[in-house]
C-alpha cells in the first residue's frame, strides 16, 4: 500500500479517507447502537476537555484583549474592544481554537486509544467477541466528538468572553452589564449561527481522522505513535480547510 | 463501579446542561436585542427611498431602540413601504403623527430608522399604522454637496498655489518695498494734501472777511447775505472741504499703517499681503494707485485754487450782474 | 475422508469422529505473496491439534480466516456444520459465540477492568442475560485460571502470565466448542509457558473441547497436541502425532524438531 510517489501516496490516503468516512455513514444510524459506550466517549471526549479548553479559552480573550487594547486606544475606539473581541472570539476565534485544541488532545487520544487496541488485537478480540468494533469503536467516538465540540466551543467562547471582561477592566473601567451589552449588541444570528453549525463539522472531522489513523494503524509501538501524530495533524489541516469553506458557504449565502 | 459510572453521567449532564444553556442565553440575548421574542406591535412607514436599509436595521424612538424592521416591501415604482416591529410598551406613547425618517448610525453605520415624535395632539398609533414619513437627509446628497464645496476649496487653493507661486517667483514685491519712490509719493500726497487744506483754510478766511463785509452792511456784499441760498451752498461747500481734509487726513493714516504691517510682514515674510504684493503685477498696481492718490490731492489743491479764483467769485459776481440788471429795472 | 455431501446427509447422526472444522482448497494471498495455498485441514471433536510453521508461513491467517476476520480469496470453511465464508453478521457472529479465539497479544481491553473484560463477551452474544448469571460466569472463569482475586484490577497491573490466564478465561467464559489458540506461549518464560499448557490441557477435559494450536514451541506441541499439522508453503505439508513427525526423515520437516 505504501506508495513512494508522493501524490500516490496523498490521494491513496484521501480514498481511504473518504471510505472510512462513507463507511461512517452506512453504520452510524443501524442498530445495534452503542449507548453506554457513546455516552462514556461523551464523558471522555466532552466533560473530560473541559478544563483545558476552558483555560486556554480564557487566556486567549484576555490576552486577545490586551494585545487589541494600544491600537485601539490610539485610534481612539477604546470603547469597541468588546465588540470586536466578541465577534472575533464568537466568529473565528473561539471555534477555530477550540476545535485546535480538541484536534490536539482528542484527535491524538483516539488515535493513540486505536491505534494500541488495534496493534494489540483489541480490535479483532472484539469482533469475535460478537462486536461490531467499527459502531462500538469509531462511530461512538465520532458522535461524541461531533456532539462534544460545539459544547466546547459555547462554554469556550463564554470563558473567552469573560477573560475579555476582565482585560478590559485591567486598564480602564468597563462594567459587566455594559461589556456584555457591547458584545451582544455587536453580534447577530448569523454570527453565530456559522460559527456554531461550523464546530460539528470540525468535531466530525476530529473524531472522524483519530479514529481513520488508529483503526488504520501499522504495527508496533511506533505505528502507535505515528497514528496518534498524523491524527492531530490531519485533522488540524482539515479544521482550517473547513473553516475556509464554511466562510465562503456563508459569504454566498450573504450571511456574512 | 455502578456509582462511578453514575457520577459520570451526572457531570456529563452537568456538562451538556452548561453547554446549551449558554447557548440558549446567547441566542436569547441576541434575540431579545433583535425584538425576536417578546410582545410586539408593527407599524409602517412609506418612503420613496429607502437608502439600502436592510430587515434587522434598528429602529428608534427619541434616539433609543425600540425595534427592528421587519420588512421592506415595494409598493410600486415611487413608493416603498417599511414595516417595522417596536415594543409593545410604544403602544401608549407612539403617536400617529410622530415622523420616520431613516438616518445612518453614525457617519458611515448602519442604516436606522428614526422616529420623531410631534407633540401630542394626535391619537396614539395603533397596529399597523402607516406614519407619516419625512424624506431623509440624504448622505449621499449630503457627501455630493461636500464634494463640491470640497472641488472649489481645491480650485481656490489652487489659485492661491499659483499666485503664491508667482510671487515667491517675482522680484515685484521687493523691488515695490525697497522702492524709495513709493515713500517718496507718499509723502508727496501727504505734502499735497496739507498743501490743499492750507488752500481750503485761506477760502474760508476769505469768505470770513466776506462775511464780516456782509454784517457791517457794505455794499455788493450785503446782496449777497441776504440771499440766503448761496450762504447755504457756501457752507455746503466749506462743510466738504472740511470732510475731504479730514478723510485725505485718516487716508494717510490708513496708508502709513498698512505699510508698516506690509513691511512687517514682508520681512517675516507670510500673509496674504505678503503673498499679494509678492505679484509684481500687484505691485506696480499699487504703484500706479499710490501715483494716482498724488495726482488726485494734486487735482484738489488745483480745484481749491480754481475755487478761490472762480467758483465763489463766480456766483458772487454772477449775483453782482444781477443785482446790475434788478437795478437798471 | 468424508466428502462435503456425506458429511451433510449424516448431519443428525452420531458419529465416533465428528468434524468440528474442516477446511477444504483454501487460498489466500496478499498481493503478490501467496499465503495458503490449496489448505486443506480437518478438526475432530475433542482434539488438540497444532499447527506447526515458521513464522510469516500463514498460521494466523489461517485461524483469522476461520474466525472471519480475513476473507480469503478462495476455498471452504465448515465450522460446526456452518459455511462460515456464506453467512451474514448476524449469523457469524452465532458461530463466533461458539469459537473460542485466545490472541497471540491478549488483546485484553486496556480501559476495561478484568472483569468488565470477562463481561464484554458475554453481554455482546448473550444480551438477555442477568447480572447474576454474568457475574457467576465470571467468577467460575477466573477461578478456572486461578486468578479470582484480580476481578477488579486493571490489565496493566497484571503480569504477562496473569493476561495470558485472564484472556485464556474471557476465551472461556462462553463455554465454547472450539478454541483457537494464536501462539499461546510467545512472549512467555517456558515455566509460565508450561502453566498456560497445563492450563489449556485442563481445560480442555473439563469442558471437553476441541482445540486448534498454532504454535512453534516445541514444549507446547511436545506436551499438548494429539496431532500435528505442519504449515510449508501455504499447503499441509506433513501430518501426524508428535513421534511419527519426529522420525521422519524430510528435511523440511526435520528442521522443526531439531
Amino acid at each position: 500500500m505504501a506508495d513512494n510517489i508522493p501524490v500516490k501516496s496523498f490521494l491513496n490516503e484521501v480514498g481511504n479517507i473518504s471510505q472510512f468516512t462513507g463507511r461512517f455513514f452506512s453504520q452510524w444510524y443501524r442498530p445495534r447502537y452503542e449507548i453506554s459506550e457513546f455516552i462514556r466517549q461523551c464523558y471522555f471526549i466532552g466533560y473530560k476537555s473541559l478544563p483545558l479548553i476552558g483555560l486556554t479559552g480564557f487566556i486567549m480573550g484576555l490576552v486577545l484583549t490586551m494585545q487589541l487594547r494600544p491600537t485601539m486606544v490610539d485610534y481612539g475606539v477604546e470603547s469597541q474592544i468588546p465588540a470586536i473581541v466578541g465577534i472575533a472570539i464568537i466568529r473565528e476565534i473561539g471555534p477555530v481554537l477550540t476545535a485546535l485544541i480538541f484536534a490536539g488532545k482528542i484527535g491524538s487520544s483516539i488515535g493513540a486509544e486505536l491505534g494500541s487496541m488495534k496493534v494489540t488485537e483489541q480490535i479483532d478480540a472484539m469482533e469475535v467477541s460478537g462486536t461490531n468494533p467499527f459502531k462500538y469503536l469509531v462511530v461512538s467516538r465520532v458522535l461524541a466528538a461531533t456532539l462534544m465540540l460545539p459544547i466546547l466551543t459555547i462554554l469556550s467562547d463564554a470563558v473567552s468572553l469573560y477573560g475579555s471582561y476582565l482585560g478590559v477592566n485591567i486598564r480602564g473601567q468597563t462594567s459587566s452589564s455594559l461589556f456584555w451589552i457591547q458584545v451582544i449588541e455587536s453580534i447577530d444570528f448569523y454570527d453565530v449561527l456559522p460559527a456554531f453549525i461550523k464546530t460539528y463539522f470540525f468535531g466530525f472531522a476530529v473524531g472522524i481522522i483519530g479514529c481513520y489513523k488508529g483503526y488504520n494503524s501499522s504495527k508496533g509501538t511506533e505505528g502507535v505513535g505515528r497514528s496518534a501524530n498524523s491524527a492531530v495533524v490531519v485533522s488540524s489541516i482539515i479544521i482550517f480547510i473547513l473553516d475556509l469553506l464554511a466562510v465562503q458557504i456563508t459569504d454566498l449565502l450573504g450571511y456574512n | 463501579m455502578q456509582s462511578k459510572k453514575a457520577v459520570n453521567n451526572i457531570k456529563l449532564g452537568i456538562f451538556v446542561l452548561a453547554g446549551l444553556f449558554f447557548l440558549i442565553i446567547i441566542l436569547y440575548m441576541i434575540g431579545k436585542n433583535e425584538h425576536f421574542f417578546g410582545s410586539n406591535f408593527m407599524i409602517k412607514a412609506r418612503f420613496q427611498n429607502v437608502q439600502g436599509l436592510k430587515i434587522g436595521n434598528n429602529v428608534r424612538f427619541g434616539g433609543i431602540n425600540i425595534g427592528t424592521v421587519k420588512e421592506i416591501n415595494i409598493i410600486n415604482d415611487t413608493l416603498m413601504e417599511v414595516e417595522m416591529v417596536v415594543d409593545n410598551e410604544l403602544k401608549n406613547i407612539l403617536r400617529k403623527n410622530a415622523v420616520v425618517t431613516i438616518g445612518t448610525d453614525g457617519l458611515v453605520g448602519n442604516k436606522v430608522i428614526n422616529i420623531e415624535s410631534e407633540g401630542n395632539k394626535s391619537a396614539l398609533a395603533m397596529e399597523g399604522d402607516i406614519l407619516p414619513s419625512k424624506k431623509p437627509v440624504n448622505t449621499d446628497e449630503m457627501l455630493r454637496t461636500l464634494y463640491k464645496t470640497n472641488n472649489d476649496v481645491g480650485m481656490i487653493a489652487e489659485n492661491l498655489k499659483s499666485t503664491v507661486e508667482k510671487i515667491n517667483k517675482s522680484e515685484g514685491l521687493w523691488n515695490l518695498m525697497n522702492n524709495k519712490d513709493l515713500s517718496m509719493h507718499i509723502t508727496h500726497s501727504v505734502e499735497n494734501i496739507e498743501k490743499a487744506s492750507r488752500e481750503a483754510n485761506l477760502v474760508v478766511n476769505e469768505i470770513n472777511k466776506v462775511v464780516k463785509k456782509i454784517n457791517s452792511g457794505h455794499g455788493l456784499a450785503g446782496t449777497i447775505i441776504n440771499d440766503t441760498l448761496l450762504a447755504v451752498t457756501l457752507y455746503e461747500a466749506v462743510s466738504n472741504f472740511r470732510t475731504m481734509s479730514k478723510r485725505s487726513d485718516s487716508l494717510v493714516v490708513h496708508l502709513q499703517k498698512s505699510i508698516t504691517e506690509i513691511d512687517k510682514e514682508i520681512t517675516e515674510g507670510k500673509g496674504t499681503v505678503h503673498s499679494l504684493l509678492m505679484d509684481s503685477t500687484s505691485a506696480r498696481a499699487i504703484e500706479k494707485s499710490l501715483i494716482n492718490i498724488e495726482k488726485g490731492t494734486e487735482g484738489f489743491q488745483q480745484n481749491m485754487e480754481a475755487l478761490k479764483h472762480n467758483i465763489l467769485f463766480k456766483g458772487y459776481f454772477r449775483r453782482l450782474e444781477k443785482e446790475k440788471k434788478k437795478k437798471e429795472k | 475422508m468424508i466428502t462435503l455431501e456425506q458429511k451433510r446427509t449424516k448431519k443428525t447422526q452420531l458419529s465416533t469422529v465428528i468434524d468440528v472444522l474442516s477446511i477444504k482448497n483454501l487460498y489466500k494471498s496478499f498481493g503478490e505473496n501467496k499465503v495458503l495455498v490449496d489448505f486443506n485441514f480437518t478438526l475432530h471433536k475433542g482434539e488438540n491439534v497444532v499447527v506447526l510453521g515458521k513464522s510469516g508461513s500463514g498460521k494466523s491467517v489461517l485461524i483469522k480466516c476461520i474466525i472471519g476476520l480475513l476473507n480469503p480469496d478462495e476455498g471452504e470453511i465448515t465450522v460446526l456444520n456452518e459455511h462460515v465464508l456464506e453467512l451474514n453478521t448476524t449469523e457469524m457472529d452465532k458461530i463466533r459465540a461458539k469459537i473460542g479465539f485466545l490472541f497471540q497479544s491478549n488483546a485484553l481491553y486496556d480501559s476495561m477492568t478484568v472483569r468488565e473484560n470477562l463481561e464484554f463477551p458475554l453481554r455482546r452474544h448473550w444480551i438477555k442475560v442477568t447480572q447474576e448469571e454474568v457475574n457467576e460466569l465470571v467468577k467460575q472463569a477466573l477461578d478456572d485460571v486461578g486468578l479470582g482475586y484480580t476481578v477488579d484490577m486493571m490489565p496493566i497491573e497484571l503480569s504477562g502470565g496473569m493476561r495470558k490466564r485472564v484472556a485464556l478465561a474471557r476465551t472461556m467464559i462462553l463455554k465454547p466448542e472450539i478454541i483457537l489458540y494464536d501462539e499461546p506461549t510467545t512472549g512467555l518464560d517456558p515455566i509460565t509457558g508450561k502453566e498456560i499448557i497445563n492450563l489449556m490441557i485442563k481445560i480442555k477435559k473439563k469442558y471437553n473441547t476441541s482445540s486448534l494450536i498454532i504454535s512453534h514451541d516445541m514444549n507446547c506441541v511436545k506436551m499438548a497436541a494429539d496431532r500435528i499439522v505442519i504449515l510449508l508453503e501455504g499447503k499441509c505439508y506433513a501430518e501426524g502425532n508428535y513421534e511419527t513427525l519426529k522420525n521422519n526423515k524430510d528435511p523440511k520437516v526435520m528442521q522443526f524438531f531439531e
